[in-house]
Formats: C-alpha cells, sequence, structure tokens
C-alpha cells in the first residue's frame, strides 16, 4: 500500500515536470477530421475541466497540472473501489 | 483517438454500445473469478498513470500528434480482463469531467481502446510464446502494442466512415486509410514507450506484472 502511494507520488511528480512539453498539435483522429473538412461539434456534455483545464486558474501550466492530478486522483479512487468489488463474495 | 459527440450515426452509436457492454460483461465475470485482492493497488496506480500519460501527447509527423493509450501496458500489468474494465473508467472519467471523447461516442471509445487494448494480451501472448526475456519478449511486446493502436484505429475509421458526417467525404474508403497512416506513426511511440517501461520494471520489480502471472497460469492449464 505504501509502495503504490509512492509510485503514485512519482506518476503524479513525472507528470508535472513532462507536461510543459507536451505537443499541441491535433491527435491522428482530429488531423483526420481536419483533412477530410468535418467540423468538431458542440459537445453534448461540456465535462466541468474541458480540456483539461480548471477554468478558474489562469496560468495555463498550474491549470492543466492540477487538472491532472484532480483526473488522476479521480481514476485512482475508482479503480480502488473497482478492485474491492471484484473482489467482495469470492466463492 | 478519442471519438467525440456527433462524429457517429444513432445506429453505430448504439451498435458500439451493445457490443462495448457484451465484452465488458464478461470481462468483469473473468476479472472476478480470477481476481487477486493484492492487486487492488496496481490497479488503482495504472490506471492513474494511464489518466496522466494520455494527456502526454508527443508529436508524430506533418503536424500531427499522438498519445500513449496504454492498453496493451495494462494488459501486461493487471491481466486482459482487468485492464479492460481499468482503461473504462480512465475513458468515463475522460467522458464526464474533461470532455475528451464522448459520452456518448463512449460505447465505441470503450471497444477502440480499452477492449481491443486489454485483448492485445493475446497478441503479446502468441508472439513471446510465454517467455518473459528475450527477443519474442520484446517483439510480443512492441507487436502487441504497435497492433492494439492500429486495430483500435481501424474499428474507429470504420465506425466514422460509416456515419454519415463522414460519408459525403468519401466514407470508410477515405477514413480507413487515413487512420491506419496516422496510427501506423503514433503506434511506433505507443511501442516504443510500452515496452520501455515494462522490461523497466519487470527488472525492478518483476511481480508487479501480474499479466505475466496470468499467462504462466493460462499456458499451465493449456498445457495439462
Amino acid at each position: 500500500m505504501q509502495e503504490a502511494a509512492k509510485a503514485l507520488m512519482l506518476v503524479l511528480l513525472s507528470f508535472a515536470v513532462l507536461t510543459p512539453f507536451a505537443s499541441t498539435y491535433p491527435d491522428g483522429l482530429e488531423r483526420v477530421a481536419e483533412t477530410i473538412g468535418v467540423e468538431e461539434p458542440e459537445p453534448v456534455w461540456g465535462g466541468l475541466m474541458p480540456d483539461y483545464t480548471l477554468p478558474i486558474i489562469e496560468n495555463p501550466y498550474a491549470s492543466t497540472v492540477l487538472a491532472g492530478f484532480i483526473g488522476a486522483v479521480m481514476v485512482a479512487a475508482a479503480s480502488f473501489a473497482l478492485g474491492k468489488t471484484l473482489n467482495m463474495k469470492k466463492r | 483517438m478519442h471519438i467525440p459527440d456527433g462524429f457517429l450515426s444513432f445506429e453505430i452509436t448504439a451498435l458500439m454500445w451493445i457490443i462495448s457492454i457484451m465484452f465488458l460483461a464478461v470481462a468483469w465475470r473473468k476479472a472476478k473469478s480470477t481476481y487477486n485482492q493484492s492487486l487492488t493497488p496496481t490497479l488503482a496506480v495504472s490506471s492513474a498513470f494511464i489518466f496522466v500519460a494520455q494527456m502526454l501527447n508527443f508529436p508524430i509527423a506533418y503536424g500531427t500528434s499522438g498519445h500513449l493509450v496504454g492498453g496493451t501496458f495494462l494488459a501486461v500489468v493487471l491481466g486482459p480482463y482487468a485492464a479492460i474494465l481499468s482503461m473504462t473508467i480512465v475513458l468515463l472519467m475522460q467522458a464526464l469531467f474533461f470532455a475528451d471523447g464522448g459520452i456518448l461516442a463512449m460505447g465505441a471509445n470503450i471497444f477502440n481502446m480499452a477492449i481491443i487494448g486489454g485483448l492485445s494480451f493475446f497478441i503479446f501472448k502468441l508472439i513471446s510464446g510465454g517467455n518473459e526475456r528475450g527477443v519474442k519478449f520484446y517483439f510480443g511486446l512492441s507487436a502487441a502494442s504497435w497492433l492494439s493502436v492500429v486495430l483500435g484505429a481501424l474499428a474507429c475509421g470504420l465506425e466514422i466512415g460509416l456515419s454519415p458526417v463522414f460519408s459525403s467525404a468519401g466514407g470508410v474508403a477515405v477514413t480507413v486509410p487515413a487512420m491506419l497512416f496516422w496510427h501506423a506513426l503514433i503506434g511506433l511511440g505507443e511501442a516504443a514507450i510500452t515496452t520501455t517501461i515494462l522490461t523497466q520494471l519487470y527488472r525492478l520489480k518483476p511481480t508487479v506484472l501480474g499479466g505475466l502471472a496470468y499467462m504462466r497460469r493460462g499456458l499451465h492449464a493449456g498445457s495439462s
């Protein structure tokens, strides 16, 4: 458990260091849509942190890093709950 | 490769939800029957790792980027079925909170990334032939991770190409080759990152690769 917490810290730290170097070019699917001339429609649901930014934080680096941290913690918590559920009522 | 809402027709959206839910039900049952609770911390950390890794786009060529999808990574760490469930959580959070991939299109995205990604384990198993070192091991990891991205892109190209938004532009005859072209390149990044991280993890702490234990059991059961 302690080891997992350390690993999670390492993951978050590496992410914070690497994120300024992330490419902002369109990804494969976005590029295909662009080439064909298909406009990305308005999303049905915009999400609370669209494009991995916290709308209330102006600094783009801090905004992205915080959005990433929040997302990573939510994913870790949900996966932890998944593990607990998979382990229930074992034969 | 995350499909936003508005790209897929109603029929494709519904079909992909049905297919994905069927695979998820099988994955749930299989993951549950072999689940060991010691896997839970690894499950939590590896899912979180894939979430942040998917935010780190790397440039490919001609002003296009890609990012690690991580299906093969999760499959080798967690086994194929828990990997499908783990990636589904990542996609769910991305769609719910970050508007990355549509809510309606999530059925297709789960198939393209979580299910194909998790099942790429069997490509790895086939090519590695059960070897945990040497050329076959590296080649198995690289081929499975490259194919997981390319096959996901093929599925994605078919799904969008069969939907009216893209059919006026030529449909699958245009979308499939275009998706395959970019993702054959992006897949090289996927293969390099997956193979590097997994071989380093294996060197540092071999027990963390739970998928290998799964493979050993499977091979044993198959041979007896």
